[in-house]
């Protein structure tokens, strides 16, 4: 049983040559000027940027009153809310212009948690940490949106 | 011509296809823990059109919006494809479906603001697999090819490029600087914003962090060497990286599986089916009988016994 070389044809060659080199070319094109939208070919950005030693960190989170008085906070998970925080935080703008996009957490967290009471309302927070000198400092809640859901 | 001649054979080295067999297989299992563990949330999120942004490659290729019926389909298609894949059955037709289905399925992911960058060896990886085409006797192969050896490479330049690009993507971000981003807020920043793992122990240390981050920047710059070592320095360099990325998973939380698992294209496979069949041998012999349809070479030792 020796080992066999199987055979390649001029044009097999040819055409993974020329998509090595495309392939290439596009992810250097993507990490040097484009940006996540061509995903797979985008640039490499998670953690890539540079905050500055005075920045101030965000953690954004969504609470909410249930029926029985309770103020929570419903984690943005997949499992616990159908949605992550990545995905909540890209759509900030939209969500302060238009409260009623928190929908996407409440619908999510209440048919995974049947047995809670009902959420009357929502708010949309951070917990702002700044950073003083390349330090942990001082952190504030700020509420940017709330929605009250509609029976 | 002699030059290109020899970058032609860099891209394409011949190497056995059984390693080919036993990636696909490793892969393709993989790709199924990956939709459920990883990129798991595009059935749910697929229930939120309103969240929706296409990403170009949905935008050129014309892809619907996803919805519930249209994911899990994509989740049926994927949990089919993957267990057909793996077995190196229909390797061409299995492979190219699961490529195409795990794009899009990853592509819907990525679709709501959030884009990861752990999966591009991952999905290369699918896309490259089935162009080695039917390998006669898988796992068992004893041919070599440069159908695979292309394959293996291309998976390779991705994991080492998965670093080297992300070094890139910090010069550029930072202002085309070499020091803005090890010098920056970056490690206490990410430990604020993840607060479950072991980094909060050392949030109190920025300058640990700052040398962290310039070891880290350092290794993802030179990752590139990587596709030029062998033997014991391959294997410190994989050491090394999948220490890098337990690391990142201890004290931040945030794995690269995806791209981890493709370092096996690296790795000497081919030795596995060999391997076991060993084993198999060792115990039919030591059990004292002989399986009846694959006849076993004899071995000295066997011939000495039968003689006696």
């Amino acid at each position: 049983m020796g080992e066999r070389v199987r055979g390649i044809s001029r044009a097999s060659y040819a055409w993974r040559i020329a998509a090595t080199l495309l392939g290439i070319g596009l992810l250097l094109n993507g990490s040097l000027r484009m940006s996540d939208d061509v995903w797979p070919f985008g640039p490499l950005s998670q953690y890539a940027f540079s905050p500055a030693d005075n920045e101030t960190v965000v953690i954004t989170r969504v609470e909410g009153l249930l029926a029985d008085g309770r103020r929570i906070d419903l984690p943005l998970r997949v499992e616990t809310a159908g949605i992550s925080r990545a995905e909540i935080e890209a759509r900030i703008p939209q969500i302060t212009a238009d409260p009623s996009l928190l929908r996407s957490v409440t619908d999510g967290w209440s048919s995974r948690h049947r047995k809670e009471p009902a959420l009357l309302q929502v708010w949309l927070v951070q917990d702002q940490t700044r950073l003083v000198d390349g330090r942990v400092g001082q952190t504030r809640l700020v509420e940017l949106a709330t929605w009250e859901l509609s029976r | 011509m002699k030059g290109l001649r020899s970058i032609g054979s860099w891209f394409l080295p011949v190497l056995p296809e059984s390693r080919v067999a036993v990636l696909r297989t490793v892969l393709y299992l993989f790709v199924i823990i990956d939709i459920h563990v990883f990129v798991r949330d595009p059935i749910p999120l697929s229930r939120h059109p309103e969240l929706y942004q296409p990403l170009m490659i949905e935008r050129v290729l014309h892809l619907p919006p996803p919805s519930v019926p249209l994911t899990i389909t994509l989740y049926l298609i994927l949990i089919v494809g993957c267990l057909v894949a793996a077995c190196n059955v229909l390797p061409r037709l299995a492979g190219g479906v699961v490529a195409a289905a795990f794009t899009w399925w990853t592509a819907i992911g990525m679709s709501y603001g959030k884009v990861d960058h752990d999966h591009l060896a991952l999905v290369v990886a699918l896309w490259v697999l089935p162009t080695v085409g039917v390998i006669a006797d898988r796992w068992r192969s004893t041919q070599r090819s440069a159908q695979a050896g292309w394959a293996l490479k291309s998976i390779q330049i991705c994991v080492v490029f998965t670093y080297f690009l992300s070094a890139l993507t910090k010069i550029r971000s930072g202002g085309w600087s070499i020091t803005s981003w090890p010098e920056s807020s970056i490690l206490l920043w990410a430990i604020i914003r993840r607060p479950h793992g072991l980094g909060q122990f050392l949030l109190p240390y920025p300058e640990l962090l700052h040398l962290m981050q310039w070891l880290s920047f350092g290794a993802e710059l030179t990752a590139i060497v990587v596709l030029w070592l062998r033997g014991r320095a391959l294997l410190a360099a994989a050491i090394f990286w999948m220490g890098f990325h337990v690391f990142t998973l201890a004290i931040l939380y945030i794995h690269f599986a995806p791209t981890a698992i493709c370092w096996l294209a690296f790795a000497p496979l081919e030795r596995l089916g060999p391997w076991l069949r060993r084993v198999k041998a060792r115990r039919w012999q030591r059990a004292g009988w002989r399986p009846t349809r694959h006849p076993v070479p004899v071995l000295r030792d066997n011939a000495v016994n039968s003689g006696g």
